[in-house]
């Protein structure tokens, strides 16, 4: 069983939860906790079972197998208006037949909450997401934006013991979407909600996540800070998933280097020797004036085959010894542009020279 | 649609107009017409304007009664429809989008039977000798009478009629989405309350579209409350027929035919009336 976020009471906990359809597996021994307060990402590509794993969370779907833990609380049996979690759905799911104020009231009244209480609640959680001059307004009367947020005040409103969010900013458009990110962070913070976000977008997930649990065919593949999933990542798979890399294959050796056609670079991880994958992330590969000597360096030169000015980067593709290597660098004014032709010199880190056994997929 | 200029859409319907004028409005003042005059012993029309058939009409207490029988029953008999079709129409809603056309096929195929066979199939259902007051009867009970009554009536209309309640139905279920009766339950709501509170209201449009369908062809079925009733149940249909067909006084029929027509304008408006309310609140 994996450990709560250190420093936190786990609050819910997925024990060897699965997930069966007929003869195919959704989810498989997904075991994980979430600590008091956690924002946890459920992360990876499309299908591999995120909306499922919320679903059960939620008790919107039964689980095969394994138990769902709140509080201490089986609560693997419950129906899902036993369970006390605020849902947002990736389609918001507002009730197109009531108003506003009425869509948040609706939790309040199936908890019996005085009247009068209830719209003061309803007008607080209004102006959280600062939509309190829209109570009387139907759903189809909001933009996309307001939608998302009337749906997240209405899971708010009812102070649900886990907040679960299924790709709720999928529906915005790409400004939007990073500016409500944002909001639901804040808001979550704020109120030390227990929340399980669910999404396919790595920035996403990098950007307000405490940590982030990286999924692949139903199974999990890694639980980590975004920091750990970036810089550590557990497997090819994560590391290619999450932020871009040069992929390439090579061989490593007894003693540790790894043989990348006629380069002999050193890198990190513990891939045992024979056929690996090494991943080098294009932005941490730099130009510098000559292959740089010594310890914790690798670095080859090559033949600029591309160069691409995007404004804030440059972009290079440098074939270096039968292999192509994308480098990003930030711009500065006066920067030298390499043009295609030209001989570049590069340099990045060992540890950012990334060693995984290699795999049959990914 | 840009080939098509927009003055010249009009002249598209204009063919069901004309057909409209020639076989709906045309009869229905002519019928208007009809009433204004009086019905001669044998079959005979005054030539004369006559208040005397609405005036008969109006003084006999007889016909008061068959009105709010019929319309009464119509009521009656449109709720039971609505009750038997609801749970079927959200079970093939609901059903696997394999089956879901299998089902439809199933709930309406009893249309491609007609009415008048369908209601002798009742008869032999429910008649004295039928086999379920034999099976009744076998079981110890002593069932009520089934047919030549009101209840033979009420049974073979609703079954006769549930096939356009569901279709109405399906209708209208469109507006429903099974993520909103999940965000229902995650707030807390228990499935009653969510039937209640969410998919109700959400189908009230198909509900109130069935039950207008369901209203009218009551009002209008003559051969299934002939045949069921057995003479014994006195409808607004019913009479219509035996003042056209049998007593040949063509006057008091066309007058009850313009009370029949003023029964389905005030469904129309209390239909209009709720559906608009309805539709305001859904849209
Ligand atoms: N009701 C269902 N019946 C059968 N298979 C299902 C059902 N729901 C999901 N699946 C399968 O389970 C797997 C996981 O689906 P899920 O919806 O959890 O993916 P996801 O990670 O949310 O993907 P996405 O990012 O596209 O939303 C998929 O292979 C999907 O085809
Ligand atoms: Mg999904």
């Amino acid at each position: 069983m994996t450990q709560a976020a250190p420093g936190t009471a786990p609050h819910l906990l997925l024990d060897r939860l699965e997930k069966r359809f007929g003869t195919t597996l959704a989810v498989q021994a997904l075991s994980l906790s979430v600590g008091r307060g956690e924002l946890l990402g459920l992360l990876g590509p499309s299908g591999c079972g995120k909306t499922t794993t919320l679903r059960m969370i939620g008790g919107l779907m039964p689980a095969s197998g394994g138990r769902i833990v709140v509080a201490g609380r089986d609560v693997t049996a419950l129906p899902p208006h036993r369970r006390d979690m605020g849902i947002v759905f990736q389609n918001y799911a507002l009730f197109p037949h009531m108003t506003v104020a009425q869509n948040l009231s609706f939790g309040l009244e199936m908890r019996k909450v005085p009247a009068a209480e209830r719209a003061a609640r309803v007008q607080k959680a209004l102006e959280m997401v600062r939509l309190g001059a829209f109570a009387a307004r139907r759903p189809r009367e909001l933009s996309g934006g307001q939608q998302q947020r009337v749906a997240l005040a209405r899971a708010l409103v009812i102070e649900p013991s886990i907040l679960l969010l299924d790709e709720p900013l999928s529906n915005l458009d790409a400004n939007l979407r990073e500016e409500m990110r944002n909001e639901i962070r804040d808001i979550q913070q704020r109120l030390g909600i227990t929340a399980v976000f669910v999404t396919h977008d790595q920035a996403e997930a990098l950007a307000i996540c405490d940590r982030i649990a990286v999924m692949r065919g139903g199974v999990l593949e890694q639980l980590g800070t975004p920091y750990e999933i970036y810089e550590r990542p557990a497997s090819e798979f994560v590391a290619g998933f999450v932020g871009r890399a040069n992929r390439m294959a090579a061989v490593r050796e007894a003693s540790g280097a790894v043989q990348l056609g006629p380069l002999r670079l050193q890198g990190s991880g513990e891939a045992a020797p024979g056929p690996v994958t090494v991943m080098i992330r294009p932005h941490r590969i730099a130009l510098c004036d000559a292959v740089p000597e010594g310890e914790g360096w690798n670095g080859a030169t090559g033949r600029v085959a591309r160069s691409t000015f995007i404004g804030d980067l440059l972009s290079l593709e440098v074939e270096i010894g039968g292999a192509s290597l994308l480098v990003e660098q930030h711009t500065f004014a006066g920067r030298a542009m390499p043009r295609p032709g030209e001989a570049a010199t590069l340099r990045w880190r060992a540890e950012d020279t990334l060693v995984f056994p290699r795999s049959a997929a990914a | 649609m840009s080939a098509t200029p927009r003055n010249l859409l009009p002249l598209l319907v204009l063919p069901a107009v004309a057909v409209n004028l020639f076989t709906f409005l045309w009869p229905m003042l002519n019928l208007a017409g009809l009433s204004f005059r009086e019905g001669l012993p044998g079959g005979g029309i005054g030539a004369a304007f006559s208040l005397a058939t609405w005036g008969d009409l109006l003084a006999d207490e007889f016909y008061l009664e068959i009105l709010l029988r019929s319309v009464g029953m119509a009521l009656g008999i449109t709720g039971l429809a609505l009750l038997a079709s609801y749970p079927i129409a959200f079970f093939v809603h609901r059903a696997d989008a394999r089956w879901r056309n299998l089902l439809v096929v199933a709930c309406i195929s009893p249309l491609l039977i007609s009415a008048v066979v369908r209601t002798y199939g009742w008869l032999v259902i429910l008649g004295d000798a039928g086999f379920l007051p034999v099976i009744l009867r076998g079981l110890g009970f002593a069932p009520p009478r089934l047919v030549f009554n009101m209840t033979g009536v009420v049974i073979g209309l609703v079954e006769i009629l549930m096939p356009y309640m569901i279709l109405s139905l399906l209708a209208g279920f469109g507006r429903l989405n099974q993520t909103l009766e999940e965000a229902a339950a995650s707030l807390g709501a228990p499935p009653l309350v969510v039937f209640w509170r969410i998919v109700l209201p959400l189908t009230l449009p198909g509900i109130l579209l069935g039950c207008l369908l369901v209203f009218v062809l009551t009002v209008s079925s003559f051969i299934t409350p002939k045949l069921l009733g057995g003479g014994r149940v006195l409808l607004l249909a019913t009479e219509i027929y035996d003042q056209a067909i049998v007593t040949l006084n063509w006057p008091l029929a066309a007058a009850l035919s313009l009370i029949a027509l003023g029964v389905f304008g005030a469904a129309l408006l209390v239909y209009g009336r709720i559906s608009r309310a309805a539709e305001r609140s859904i849209a």
